[in-house]
């Protein structure tokens, strides 16, 4: 017993230091999944408050680029607005039968949009995330789409009650279906890991005909409206496997200089869901 | 172990780590290197300081790291072996001796002081891109990341350390 004791007392930093890497390793091996615990990721109260502060800073240097992003935003809309009218205007003239037809209420949409900031992007390896300062009290909900004014960023993976961590495409775990706009064929978006501007788009089938600068848009999912850009078409990969295709493309998301975000709520997501779950 | 040494090291450790999650982890040159300057804080480290302190507090500067950047465990396991290694390290560059709150820098011998950083640098970084990349990343791409980083790495360490002995002497 003595012996045993001194033992400790003697290589007691050793013990130490085992047991700390131990405990490292646990952490590496049981949070790098999907259940990801919210204490520990920038999702946490703490962490989020630290982040939010240190943007606010950096909000105001990209307010112009912001601004002028969002007027023209504003533009296409109110072009698109005015068309529309306008051609409301022209049948209701043509004969008033078409009143019949028009509802007196629009329907509700499926889906409704959550703006949000991000507040924090980690990339310096594989596990890219994004932090936003959106959360559960906001109505978000984990498998949320993301978009941002150009295209798809990612998914919500967790939530705390006022902050949210995004997978983004550029995650190795990111997997999104996907079609070329001009075709009806789909893949599947994946991250090579190896530059933060380049996705690839696997399971094409061979006949399908691409041309550079084709767009992807997103084919159905239960997360993203239909033809939302996710990128363009810069090239082909020389596959292994025989009977697909894989493009590389370049992401319509800027993940250096991504700022403002809408969260897309699917106001069918759960009935979907449950339906297809219930399927044994 | 002087208070005042203490209260110099908790300093440097929450700026190395505010440097760290603000500033150097939003660097990626060409999208390859990513400066991982918190590492510094071990170097820095007084040579007699015991090996329970060392470990102990490369685990916390590891697990804070890890919080900031969402990947538990990744740094912290790597700047825990880091402490746990650094007596050796330093015993292979650094003669033994009897000055106990020696601090290794650039000033005081400036061959030590670099094979001592590159050793360290190469280390840590070695050890954190294979647990980073562990099974999805081939080793090409891998080796050039440990590559390319730690170069940024020490480069920036040693531009740090030689800035602030011009500190140290004019103050």
């Amino acid at each position: 017993m003595k012996n045993l004791l001194s033992f400790i007392i003697r290589n007691s930093s050793w013990l130490i230091a085992i047991g700390l890497i131990v405990i490292s390793f646990y952490l590496v091996f049981s949070f790098n999944s999907y259940q990801r615990s919210v204490y520990l990721t920038s999702a946490n109260k703490a962490t989020g408050w630290f982040y939010e502060i240190s943007d606010k800073a950096t909000a105001f240097i990209h307010l112009n680029k912001s601004n002028k992003l969002l007027l023209e935003r504003n533009a296409r809309l109110e072009e698109e607005l005015y068309s529309l009218k306008s051609y409301l205007s022209d049948t209701q003239r043509d004969t008033l039968t078409t009143n019949a037809f028009l509802s007196d209420s629009i329907p509700a949409s499926r889906f409704s949009f959550v703006p949000a900031e991000v507040i924090n992007v980690s990339f310096s390896g594989p596990n890219n995330f994004i932090t936003v300062n959106k959360g559960s009290i906001h109505g978000v909900k984990p498998d949320m789409g993301v978009v941002s004014q150009n295209g798809v960023v990612g998914v919500v993976l967790k939530t705390s009650p006022s902050f949210s961590v995004v997978i983004p495409i550029i995650n190795p775990k990111f997997r999104l279906s996907a079609k070329l706009k001009n075709s009806n064929n789909t893949g599947s978006i994946s991250w090579d890991g190896k530059d933060l501007i380049t996705a690839q788009i696997g399971e094409l089938p061979k006949h399908e005909v691409f041309q550079p600068g084709d767009t992807v848009v997103t084919s159905f999912s239960r997360i993203f409206p239909k033809d939302i850009v996710i990128g363009y078409v810069t090239g082909q990969i020389l596959s292994k496997d025989d009977n697909f295709n894989t493009l590389n493309l370049r992401i319509a998301t800027d993940f250096y200089s991504v700022r403002d975000i809408l969260i897309i709520n699917d106001a069918h997501f759960e009935e979907q869901n449950e339906l297809e779950n219930s399927i044994p | 172990m002087k208070a005042v040494s203490i209260f110099k090291e908790i300093l440097l450790f929450v700026i190395l780590v505010l440097l760290q999650v603000l500033l150097l982890n939003r660097i990626a040159v060409f999208g390859l290197a990513v400066p991982i300057l918190y590492i510094y804080f071990l170097i820095k480290l007084p040579y007699g300081r015991n090996r329970f302190y060392v470990i102990v507090s490369g685990f916390l500067l590891g697990i804070v790291i890890d919080i900031f950047l969402n990947t538990p465990g990744m740094n912290a396991a790597a700047t825990t072996i880091i402490a746990t290694l650094r007596s050796m390290v330093l015993n292979l560059f650094y003669p033994k001796n009897e000055y106990e709150d020696l601090v290794p820098g650039i000033h005081t011998s400036t061959a030590a002081f670099v094979k001592f950083t590159v050793m360290m640098v190469l280390l840590h970084q070695t050890l954190l891109f294979f647990i980073e990349a562990f099974t999805l990343f081939n080793l090409t791409s891998t080796l050039i990341r440990i590559g390319s980083s730690s170069i940024l790495t020490i480069v920036l360490i040693l531009a740090l350390d030689s800035l602030s002995i011009r500190r140290e002497k004019s103050g």
